[in-house]
């Protein structure tokens, strides 16, 4: 499946994984969802592989793609 | 924690049918789309409401092009027609009907002739002979150039007047005039001055594709044959054929006439595809009530004006049966009768992969039963919508999300929240207070003082068990999970000793009512019998009582709230919809928790009945209206003279249930239970507390996050400088943000969830 651009966050080194003191990377990440998976690019944690999901991708596009795969 | 399975998969082929013959007979009882009682007396099928309707408006223009549609010649119809559609109307029952055809005639006299003449129609190939005149092939004639077929007409009149004044001479001269301009704009070609013989006709109709005559020609020409009168049609002769019984029937078996020339034409059999025709039977239910114009707009002259004839067309009452969507904010909100919605929720269940578009309509029914009340024929939409639910978990289809939270309560109620203990003193009692989990949730000073109460004035011990009756999971389908909890509770039942059942809430009392050999009986009913306690009170303004959806079809238990109302010297205001007819407050059906939007419309369904304050018998009832503003209390916070106060966010709902539980068992059965507490600080912002509530997130959410980070140090510092975690909580992600105050403690800003698995992907 082709990586979904809209999911790109792009850290700039603004955001900083606490337990490893390093910033977070752009980096690839997977949603998984009653057995679907998109591919996309998210802040991760370069060390521990801590992927962030900000508030507004969550309760936006995340939500309605939830939704859409709950009436399947 | 509990927790419960997601669904695996969406590319699951299972499928569990219901049966099609009862979703179509359960259908069936919607007469939403029935026509009203003149269109189904009229065998030509006039959209008389739409009709009367442009008339009453004054577009005349448009009146008359619904008009035409059934009639070619409108003004020989409206001036010849019998008019059983005025014989049907409902208002003769109350004084006069609409006149129908007057208004008709007005129409056709004063209406503007739609433009679109046939000669620039493309024409089809097929060609039709027509032979002889009269009523039948005047109307005839204009059906098949309306239908573009190519038409000769055969007659012996000289001329085209004298052709148009063959059983026309009740048209005055004006009509006759415009009838024959009409007549001239159409395209159809003419030979008269024809000796109607045999033979000419035998000879005549060899050229032309389908072959029809008058009904004068064909009893004149062939006396033997026969015609078969639904199809106007000789078999034998292969001739299209009619009668002129009058006005109306010539002009209905014309359009019969011209549907079998249509059909021949393309070689197809005259009997397939008719339709329904002629004359209905409708069972439209019609609401008299408002029916206010009962008196039939005088004529000043021979026939209606434009404005007498717009007057008289707006008496019509539009016959419709809107009852089930007057009353509940559902259907409204849907704007679809139940027959339609019906049907599309079950094809929704029929669908093995691909998108169920309506889930969400299925689960924002609050399954209350007021349109099976308020419908003249009892249709049951929250049967349709349960069942509906049912066999989508039966077959995996059925989304976890709408659900959850509330099914999640229901496992928090019974099981750390839950509580099944004899009165002290007894091993077994002859009765248990079974509150319900919203009047632990929201009024636990109120459960705690009618339990005290019902522990004193009762003899034989009086059980206590606090907990969920089911109503949570059979309302969400799960009929499996159902089944456990009725189980579970029939188990606890028994450890007391299978005692009489007092329930707290009318939803419980119905739930509880499908176990059987339970003893159930309200609380309301024991309290008129025992009286009732001191330090009651009434409410000091008139009140709104609002019935439970729970007590629909329970005279009994609506008559005895009214009785402790009254006694509690509380004076009630009517209201409309109240007893059996109540709408539901939007908690019902776990609507709430499907779709706050729908939710949010049957709450102010209820609260739009009255300015006054509202009394009901069911916790959430008295939740909801509390939220949206209103004065709202239960009928035991009046008894008991307590006050439940500001309705409580989702958390302190479960933190009541546990502090109830608590509280008791130290005081009256001397344990000491376990309490979680936390080593740290914990505090919220008030935007956090509103966000949690909106988004269903609860303190236990925001502990299990703040406990992960303490424990394995997982967080990430965002550009505003504070810190998020996340923790995987059963089928979700809680995403807290928050700071770490100097004196040690915590403060959430904000929190967030999603049900989606994140993972860091290699490559």
């Amino acid at each position: 499946m082709a990586e979904k651009n809209y999911y790109t966050i792009d850290p700039q080194g603004k955001l900083q994984c606490m337990k490893c003191g390093v910033p977070l990377v752009k980096g690839k990440a997977k949603f998984m969802y009653l057995d679907n998976g998109f591919p996309v690019e998210l802040p991760v944690c370069p060390v521990c592989g801590f992927v962030y999901v900000p508030e507004a991708l969550a309760l936006g596009k995340v939500a309605s793609v939830e939704r859409a795969l709950e009436d399947k | 924690m509990a927790q419960i399975q997601e669904r695996g998969s969406t590319h699951v082929y299972k499928v569990r049918k219901i049966s099609k013959e009862e979703m179509e007979q359960m259908v069936a009882r919607c007469v939403y789309e029935h026509p009203p009682f003149c269109s189904a007396a009229c065998p030509l099928k006039l959209d008389v409401r739409a009709f009367l309707d442009a008339a009453a408006a004054g577009n005349f223009k448009k009146a008359l092009q619904l008009y035409e549609k059934i009639a070619p010649f409108p003004l020989v119809l409206a001036m010849g027609c019998e008019a059983p559609c005025e014989k049907a109307c409902r208002l003769n029952e109350l004084g006069d009907g609409v006149a129908i055809r007057a208004v008709e005639e007005a129409v056709s006299r004063f209406g503007q002739i739609s433009k679109l003449g046939g000669v620039f129609r493309t024409k089809k190939r097929k060609t039709v002979a027509l032979f002889g005149s009269g009523l039948f092939a005047l109307f005839l004639a204009g059906e098949i150039e309306k239908k573009a077929y190519p038409l000769t007409v055969f007659c012996a009149e000289p001329d085209l007047e004298s052709f148009l004044h063959s059983e026309t001479g009740f048209l005055d001269e004006a009509a006759f005039t415009a009838e024959l301009k009409r007549l001239k704009g159409k395209d159809i070609q003419f030979e008269f001055g024809c000796a109607l013989t045999k033979d000419f006709l035998e000879e005549k109709r060899a050229a032309f594709d389908v072959a029809c005559c008058s009904a004068e020609v064909f009893a004149r020409l062939y006396p033997e044959a026969v015609c078969d009168p639904a199809l106007m049609f000789c078999e034998s002769l292969k001739l299209v054929t009619g009668t002129s019984a009058g006005v109306l029937d010539a002009s209905f078996g014309a359009k019969k006439a011209a549907l079998t020339v249509d059909r021949l034409a393309q070689n197809l059999d005259p009997n397939n595809m008719r339709g329904n025709e002629g004359a209905v039977e409708s069972r439209l239910y019609t609401d008299l009530s408002e029916a206010t114009k009962l008196t039939r707009v005088p004529m000043e002259g021979a026939g209606y004006t434009e404005a007498e004839a717009a007057a008289e067309a707006g008496r019509c009452i539009r016959c419709h049966c809107e009852e089930c969507l007057k009353s509940c904010a559902y259907l409204k909100h849907y704007k679809k009768h139940p027959g339609l919605l019906s049907k599309e929720i079950y094809n929704n269940t029929q669908i093995i992969m691909g998108d169920h578009p309506l889930n969400k309509p299925m689960n924002s029914c609050s399954l209350c039963g007021q349109c099976t009340v308020v419908c003249p024929n009892g249709f049951d939409m929250a049967r349709v919508c349960h069942e509906a639910r049912q066999n989508m978990v039966s077959t995996d289809k059925m989304p976890l999300a709408p659900h959850e939270f509330a099914l999640l309560d229901m496992l928090f109620s019974n099981n750390e929240a839950f509580l099944s203990r004899p009165q002290p003193g007894f091993e077994t009692c002859k009765y248990v207070f079974f509150p319900g989990c919203q009047a632990t949730a929201i009024a636990p000073e109120t459960v705690k003082a009618a339990y005290l109460d019902l522990c004193t004035r009762l003899e034989g011990g009086v059980a206590l068990m606090l907990g969920c009756c089911g109503a949570i999971c059979d309302w969400a389908g799960r009929y499996e999970m159902q089944e456990q909890t009725n189980e579970f509770l029939d188990r606890e039942l028994a450890k007391l000793g299978d005692p009489i059942v007092i329930a707290g809430c009318p939803s419980c009392k119905k739930e509880l009512a499908g176990h059987e050999g339970l003893k159930l009986v309200g609380i309301w009913d024991l309290l008129l019998e025992l009286g009732l306690p001191e330090g009651g009170h009434g409410l000091e303004r008139p009140a709104a009582m609002h019935d439970s959806c729970g007590a629909r079809g329970d005279a009994e238990t609506q008559k005895a709230i009214r009785e402790i109302a009254k006694r509690l010297g509380c004076e009630l205001t009517d209201t409309p919809y109240s007893g059996d007819r109540s709408p539901c407050c939007g908690y019902g059906g776990l609507a709430a928790y499907a779709n706050r939007e729908v939710a949010a419309e049957m709450t102010e369904k209820c609260l739009e009945r009255s300015d006054a304050p509202y009394i009901s018998y069911c916790m959430a009832c008295r939740d909801r209206f509390a939220r949206q503003g209103r004065e709202s209390r239960h009928i035991l916070e009046l008894v008991y003279g307590t006050d439940a106060g500001d309705p409580p966010d989702i958390s302190e709902k479960r933190y009541n249930r546990l502090s109830l539980k608590n509280e008791l068992l130290r005081e009256l059965w001397l344990e000491e239970p376990r309490e979680m507490k936390l080593d740290y600080e914990l505090r919220y912002t008030d935007e956090a507390r509103r966000m949690m509530d909106e988004r269903m997130i609860l303190t236990d959410d925001v502990i299990a996050v703040l406990d992960g980070v303490r424990a394995d140090g997982e967080c990430i510092q965002d550009e505003d400088g504070l810190l998020v975690a996340r923790r995987r909580v059963g089928n979700a992600t809680f995403w807290v943000k928050f700071s770490r105050e100097g004196d040690g403690s915590y403060l959430v800003h904000r929190a967030w969830s999603h049900r989606m698995k994140v993972v860091k992907r290699e490559g």
